[in-house]
């Protein structure tokens, strides 16, 4: 009935958008929750307690801890909580992500390391911290990667960090394959959440898309759930891409002679 | 110099109800000095949020980038910021000479990341007086001298009914700081 009972899964930067999409699915596919968000004090710390608290009451476990992915020292702690919280992880969904907006020219050294400790290294101290609890069971691990990962966005860098970590997954799939352990990616299209609001500031024209071309929040997460059931174990170091068809329809926008 | 068809007050009207919508707060909670970070919560996506709606509201583009990013862009690397992520004597003469009058300044040392911190709603303030101050006297259009005010807030000519030709907010910072540079203003700081 629930495919997820039982099982604990780790939701990274699920305080809002798409992150607490895929919390609340997980949850109510039958799972306890671990929310993060990265910022103590802020309105996300608010959201992600306010989130817990609505999981709680419905009847899940759920905890929300603050933690920067960027940060070793703080990952390795979020994970001696989830150990002392749970004592165990099944789940674990790579969905945080902090860029900055900028063509290339203009990105500055500590542009680039943001770019590279948050989105590559913080994801992957996350998988490393991960294994020793999700040790001895099957286990999913997702990566939410963007349309920027193989399409141009205007002053979009952190799509190069997309392209990056799906070329991890396919090799961290590979490692886990022994172990039972799925490791895959959703590559999701234009989603309307708070990054429309950055998105459309320094691309005016997708203001201007039709509503066909954003897909659902819920149509993404629910793809991120198959991938952490049973139902999917025969998927390893894919990537499904879920935008409402908009990169299948690429060619028929382009501009004709 | 000419009364500005858009009042102070009115530009801080603006500001006070595109953060009270950003955040959906009451205005009530707005003071001209609050720090958006410290006293009323806002991350990083939501400044953006509230870039776009003063945007909307004034017809102008809003900086994409802090100044001390301009100061690097324009004067190179290492410059405003140290290798530790400190304010360099630099920084912050070029930040006390722009934003002094807005009330927070910045001292030598301070890092990077507690700069944003220091945007209050009187900042913004600052922001749009000076892109509407970038309205040329006549209409680009037209040579009209007869800008007037539609919808509240928004600029456009009385005679063709063109937009005023704003410089961005971008702009306006980078052009400010070349003219720093112009009169000297960086030599009292040089290492």
């Amino acid at each position: 009935m629930e495919p997820c009972h039982g099982r604990v899964a780790l939701v990274t930067g699920s305080s809002r958008g798409l992150g607490s999409v895929i919390a609340r699915k997980l949850s109510e596919a039958g799972a306890d929750l671990v929310l993060n968000y990265r910022k103590a004090g802020g309105r996300s710390e608010a959201q992600a307690k306010a989130l817990a608290k609505e999981l709680v009451e419905r009847g899940s476990r759920a905890v929300a801890i603050q933690a920067d992915i960027s940060q070793k020292d703080a990952v390795v702690a979020m994970f001696q909580e989830i150990g002392a919280e749970y004592g165990r992880l099944d789940i674990l969904v790579l969905n945080a992500a902090r860029a900055p907006f900028k063509s290339v020219g203009e990105l500055l050294k500590r542009d680039l390391l943001e770019l590279v400790e948050t989105n590559y290294l913080g994801n992957i101290y996350c998988m490393q911290q991960a294994l020793p609890l999700m040790q001895g069971r099957p286990g999913h691990v997702v990566f939410i990667s963007s349309l920027g990962s193989r399409f141009v966005l205007p002053n979009y860098p952190l799509g190069s960090m997309k392209a990056a970590m799906e070329c991890l997954v396919k090799q961290w799939a590979a490692e886990l394959q022994d172990r039972e352990i799925t490791v895959n990616g959703v590559t999701a299209g234009l989603l309307k959440t708070d990054s429309l609001i950055v998105l459309r500031q320094y691309w005016p024209a997708v203001a201007r898309l039709p509503a066909s071309a954003f897909v659902e929040l819920e149509d993404v997460a629910a793809v991120v759930l198959f991938l952490c059931t049973d139902a999917a174990r025969g998927i390893r170091g894919q990537h499904i891409v879920v935008d409402n068809g908009l990169s299948n329809e690429m060619l028929l926008a382009a501009p004709a002679g | 110099m000419p009364e500005p068809l858009i009042s102070q007050d009115q530009i801080y009207q603006e500001v006070r109800t595109a953060i009270a919508d950003a955040l959906q707060i009451s205005g009530d909670k707005v003071q001209p000095d609050s720090s958006l970070i410290r006293e009323l919560a806002v991350e990083s996506l939501d400044f953006i949020d509230i870039n776009f709606r003063l945007e909307q509201r004034f017809n102008v583009g809003m900086p994409r980038k802090y100044l001390l990013d301009h100061v690097e862009e324009l004067f190179g690397e290492g410059v405003a910021i140290d290798k530790d992520g400190r304010l360099t004597e630099t920084a912050v003469t070029i930040w006390n000479a722009r934003l002094e009058s807005t009330g927070q300044g910045v001292r030598a040392g301070m890092s990077l990341e507690d700069v944003p911190a220091l945007v209050t709603p009187r900042t913004l303030v600052m922001v749009v007086e000076e892109i509407l101050a970038t309205c040329p006297d006549a209409c680009p259009g037209c040579g009209k001298a007869a800008w007037k005010l539609t919808g509240g807030t928004t600029m456009s000519c009385g005679n063709c009914g063109a937009h005023p030709p704003f410089l961005t907010g971008d702009e306006v910072i980078r052009r400010w700081l070349e003219e720093f540079r112009a009169r000297g203003g960086l030599k009292s700081s040089a290492p």
